[in-house]
């Protein structure tokens, strides 16, 4: 297995070559196809692509949640596709917050409880107070101070993506992967979710990807990645709306 | 390195816990269930046998027995006195016989004369009296206790006086039991029970008398109201056997064959359910977790796209494990703790006797241990599995199949498994380490868990061959089958359905489940056959030859007997030589030279030959050599040939081709061991040690024994009519001892039974529960076809005849399996014949078939009402 290198830290994320083939009984399908891409610290890049062109396993091997078949990613200057699993989620849990389409909230933690979470694994200074101190913060800031005691079941699709970003901020990473995180909600909800993403992310000033089949979401990119069949067919920095 | 703190985790582990209490019943109640058979098994057994080994101590009317001809030598009474101040009572009693005559009449009788320390005989058991009365109370240094008999030979009554030595006594009444009496003496004439103070006074006991002494011992109580342990006797034995070299030592276990087979086999039998009890407890808790896990993935992959490690995500679902564990053996040990208590309250109002109460902590702490441990080590392969849980999961739900060759998948998954492998040795560890603690046996222990571990590996290799022939089946007739039946089929293949673990769970539980029920019914028919009607409790003594048959016909005239009288022929004789070597020295009391002692004690012998000329004599089985022919038999003049019953062949440690020597009458003659034999103590022929050829013991002088089996509530009318028309004969009623025995082997069976019954049912609860584990993983599957219209009953027939299918499948091989672990039982551990049962064996099959399909049905009849949207809602 190789060892991790480090890569030059201008860029925050680096994709070299990448790869993904699954294979399904005797047929091989070759999802990604050869990425290579970098992304700036703080830049705001959407990755578009219609259905099945590789987009959610493109951001599953950025956040390191799979390996490549061959090809690297590189957070911050840390190669991540041939970490071991456990040091690869304590790199993870400290360099990525996620908002993921179906919130993916822990049904049996209270929406405080879930966005401490990230703390509780991954905090160093073992200093609880601040971080429940932090993660009241976050879920006033997104509008959920009367429902931090709320169960996931207990709460709307759109207040449990507010608690899913809450959760994805905790920590302070210096970046966020968004996968369709207005997928899931009304237009008025998702366009509500948006303003707290954009503003949370200008606020703490964390790199931000968001993958998304949807043009009106990716208008409010610096950036634009477009996948097809597994491969980038356009790369574009627009003048964000 | 940050870590999940264990609050934090326990916090997490408990949240889910409350969160779906219904989804953890089914772990808490299949642990619960294991413990609690465990629990109840153990306990109940424990406490129930220390009751029934307490009426079987009653048959001896002691502890310990030891016999002798011998006055203790002072070493032997300072040995004696020093057991004593250990706690252990001893007292002796004396038996001889002599003459004894009514003062008015200058006919003397020989009497058998039992002399008792009535302060302390009996240890056990109670010595019935008419008028009722206390032994104390009747026997006095001037009173004495008679048999009916000798009342009616010597013309006398109650109150009369019986002249026996040199003293006149007055006889306050007759003796109606002695508990003791099976191992007592048969000698000829009357009972004549006196004290030993009015013994002495009859200055009978001159030095040199030919008395047999017994001591019995009794050792002090492990526990109120409960027996000294089997253990305890053992030792006590042991020592006794040391100081008394010369004495035949025997503990109560040995006073009566059928009642020690009884005890033996029932707690044979008791160790065996309480390992299945475990073994299925841990079944239920293992099928449990995994299912619990699987539906878990989710929270998992989330946890660990957050941050979190293995070990993080492991620690929680150990103390989750640990939790459901703790409240599965909490709630177990009430339940089993329930068993005890309710169980003695139904047996005693069948049986009439009610065994005491009391929490057996040790067989609590096993099934609270046993509770936890198991379900630590069966969960182990399940939490292991967590490190595989890939994060990507929440992303996306693919199965990579790999293509590669099977050997290189083989290596890549045994090289990925090191951990699961370590898991398994360390299950095996505890296994080996529970069975030894529930059997008390590390050999059990190690054989349980080695043939634990084979019959898994059958299973599921069996299960897995058949799956896979089933698949070859259904994929050569997919499209030709009804779709019903191929939908039925094609979901014992759904991706993540445990199928060949389940149906391995499935067939481990059925062949337990069959073991239980095979072997306690062979062990209950064996102890039915021991109680049957036909046992002798009448015994005669002293008969002669010409009395036989008229003797036989008068008994066979009377309506109170059952089946045919045994009467058997004694030539008493010496035994003067063992493989030639003489031993004429004289027996000393220094237990300097055992084995000369052992002789001289057996050189007094009775020989007797068997009513077939060539078959062993009825209830005699030959365990060592072969019996002899009909024309060996008739060369016995020439050719003198014997059968000697196993104990007396253990104690002259002799075996086949070895030679005796006998003294009988004027002749000597020297005699090969033919065969060596047990005999059932159901016979008269049981109290028989050494049969020999008719044709060796013709022209001796015989006296005949007989036995019959007399309506224990018709005895005494028996005797009458006996004393009446033969007064020379001497009648042993043992009717009362023999309903004891009848009544403690009755209970045995029914504790059996029902702790079979028990441990049955809480199997088929734990596989009903394992069944209905994998119902969450069929909601989908209902919202599909209902959004596809399904109906219910279609979705029904689906589901029936997967659960069929794998119901067939595990109870053909379950069944299999049972027949031949019940055979190894019986035939190996208990000594019990095995017989194969098809129609119980065909009854098992389909009865476990229909068992699958109900449980399917009840786990599931939820999911068949659930709306689709409520479900497609979650997703």
């Amino acid at each position: 297995m190789p060892e991790a290198t480090t890569a030059p830290a201008a860029s925050m994320i680096a994709v070299e070559a990448l790869r993904k083939s699954l294979r399904t009984g005797s047929t091989t399908v070759d999802i990604l196809k050869g990425i290579d891409f970098t992304i700036a610290p703080g830049e705001f890049v959407a990755i578009m692509g219609a259905s099945g062109s590789g987009k959610s396993t493109l951001l599953g091997l950025l956040a390191g949640l799979d390996n490549p078949t061959s090809g690297n990613v590189s957070l911050n200057g840390v190669a991540i596709s041939y970490l071991a699993e456990d040091k690869l989620a304590q790199l993870r849990g400290r360099t990525i917050g996620f908002v993921f389409q179906s919130y993916q909230l822990i049904p049996t933690l209270t929406a405080l409880e879930n966005v401490l979470l990230p703390y509780e694994l991954n905090d160093e200074s073992g200093d609880r107070k601040a971080g429940l101190t932090r993660a009241r913060d976050l879920l006033t800031s997104v509008g959920l101070s009367a429902r931090m005691d709320h169960y996931p079941v207990q709460l709307s699709g759109g207040e449990q993506q507010r608690v899913a970003l809450a959760r994805a901020f905790i920590l302070r990473p210096p970046i966020v992967l968004a996968d369709e995180p207005t997928g899931n909600l009304d237009t008025a909800n998702g366009q509500h979710i948006l303003d707290l993403l954009l503003s949370l992310n200008s606020r703490e000033g964390t790199t931000l990807v968001l993958v998304t089949h949807d043009p009106a979401l990716a208008a409010h990119a610096s950036r634009r990645i477009v996948l097809r069949d597994g491969l980038v067919i356009s790369d574009e920095r627009t003048q964000a709306s | 390195m940050p870590s999940l703190s264990y609050n934090t985790a326990a916090r997490i582990a408990s949240r889910e816990l409350r969160s779906s209490p219904g989804k953890f019943t089914f772990v808490v109640l299949s642990v619960a269930i294991g413990v609690a058979a465990l629990t109840g098994v153990r306990g109940f057994s424990a406490s129930f046998r220390s009751m029934l080994t307490l009426r079987a101590r009653s048959i001896m009317a002691g502890d310990l027995s030891a016999r002798t001809s011998q006055v203790p030598s002072a070493s032997q009474q300072a040995a004696l006195a020093q057991i004593a101040k250990e706690g252990t009572a001893a007292t002796q009693v004396t038996e001889f016989s002599s003459m004894a005559s009514s003062p008015t009449s200058l006919d003397p009788l020989l009497v058998s004369i039992k002399a008792v320390d009535p302060a302390e005989y009996p240890f056990y058991g109670s010595v019935d009296l008419a008028p009722t009365q206390p032994i104390a109370q009747a026997l006095t240094p001037t009173t004495v206790a008679v048999g009916d008999d000798l009342l009616i030979r010597l013309h006398l009554k109650l109150g009369d006086s019986l002249k026996l030595g040199n003293a006149v006594y007055r006889i306050t009444a007759t003796v109606i039991n002695e508990p003791d009496r099976l191992g007592g003496s048969f000698a000829a004439g009357p009972r004549v029970l006196m004290s030993d103070a009015a013994l002495d006074r009859a200055g009978l006991m001159a030095f040199g008398s030919r008395a047999s002494r017994r001591y019995l011992f009794k050792m002090p109580q492990s526990k109120p109201g409960q027996a000294s342990s089997d253990q305890a006797v053992a030792a006590l034995k042991a020592r006794l056997e040391t100081l008394f070299p010369e004495a035949l030592i025997t503990d109560y276990r040995e006073a009566n064959p059928a009642l020690t087979r009884g005890l033996d086999n029932a707690t044979g039998l008791l160790s065996l359910m309480s390992l299945v009890a475990l073994v299925l407890g841990a079944v239920g808790v293992a099928m449990a977790m995994r299912s619990h896990l699987q539906q878990r993935l989710d929270s998992i992959a989330i946890m660990k796209s957050l941050g979190a490690r293995s070990g993080h995500v492991i620690r929680i679902y150990v103390i989750q494990t640990l939790l459901l564990g703790l409240a599965g053996g909490l709630l177990g040990v009430l339940l089993g703790l329930g068993v005890q208590l309710v169980f003695p309250l139904f047996i005693g109002k069948l049986l009439g006797i009610t065994p005491g109460f009391h929490v057996d902590l040790n067989a609590t702490a096993i099934g609270l241990g046993a509770g936890l441990l198991t379900t630590l080590l069966f969960t182990l392969p399940p939490l292991l599995d967590i490190r595989n849980v890939r994060p990507i999961l929440i992303l996306r739900r693919a199965v990579e199949v790999s293509d590669d060759p099977f050997t290189t998948r083989l290596f890549r998954k045994l090289r990925a498994s090191v951990a699961q492998i370590g898991a398994m040795a360390l299950i095996l560890a505890g296994l080996i380490f529970l069975a030894t603690r529930v059997s008390d046996s590390a050999q059990i222990g190690w054989l349980f868990a080695a043939g634990l571990v084979i019959i898994l590996l059958v299973l599921l290799g069996m299960s897995w061959l058949t799956l896979r022939l089933l698949r070859l089946f259904l994929s050569r007739t997919r499209l030709g089958l009804p779709s019903v039946l191929r939908h039925g089929l094609a979901n014992l293949y759904r991706p993540g359905n445990p199928s060949a673990a389940l149906l391995a769970a499935l067939g481990l539980g059925v062949m337990q489940i069959m073991t239980v029920y095979f072997v306690q019914q062979a062990v209950v028919r064996e102890l039915s056959v021991s109680i049957a009607n036909n046992i002798p409790n009448i015994f005669l003594v002293d008969i002669a030859t010409a009395e036989v048959e008229p003797i036989r016909k008068l008994l066979l005239a009377q309506p109170e007997v059952h089946g045919q009288p045994e009467l058997i022929p004694v030539v008493g004789g010496r035994l003067t030589a063992i493989n030639g070597k003489a031993d004429d020295r004289p027996a000393t009391d220094t237990g300097s030279d055992r084995p000369r002692q052992r002789l001289t004690r057996l050189r007094n012998v009775n020989l007797t030959w068997a009513p077939d000329p060539a078959a062993p004599p009825p209830g005699a089985q030959v365990v060592q050599g072969k019996w002899w022919t009909a024309q060996q038999a008739a060369d016995g003049a020439t050719h003198p040939i014997l059968a000697i019953e196993q104990t007396v062949a253990t104690r002259l440690r002799v075996h086949p081709g070895d030679t005796l020597t006998f003294g009988v009458q004027d002749t000597t003659f020297t005699a090969t061991i033919a065969a060596i034999y047990v005999s059932d103590s159901q016979h008269t022929y049981s109290r028989a040690e050494y049969v020999l050829p008719e044709p060796e013991l013709r022209n001796l002088s015989v006296i005949w024994y007989g036995g019959v089996h007399c309506d224990p509530a018709q005895t005494t009318a028996l005797e009458r009519t006996l004393y009446a028309a033969y007064p020379t004969v001497t009648v042993i009623n043992v009717a009362a001892t023999l309903e004891v025995i009848r009544q403690v082997i009755l209970q045995i069976t029914y504790v059996i039974q029902f702790l079979a019954g028990f441990s049955i049912f809480a199997g088929i609860v734990i596989l009903a529960s394992s069944i209905a584990g994998t119902r969450y993983r069929r909601i989908r599957e209902v919202v599909v076809l209902k959004t596809l219209g399904a109906t219910r009953p279609r979705i029904a027939a689906i589901f029936s005849i997967e659960f069929a299918v794998l119901g067939l499948i595990a109870a053909t091989v379950g069944v299999i399996f049972a027949n031949i672990v019940s055979r190894l039982v019986l035939t190996r551990a208990l000594k019990i014949d095995y017989h194969f049962q098809p129609g119980l064996t065909l009854f098992a099959l389909g009865l476990t078939a229909l068992l699958t399909i109900a449980a399917g049905w009840l786990a599931s009849h939820r999911i068949l009402g659930q709306k689709p949207l409520e479900v497609l809602r979650e997703e």
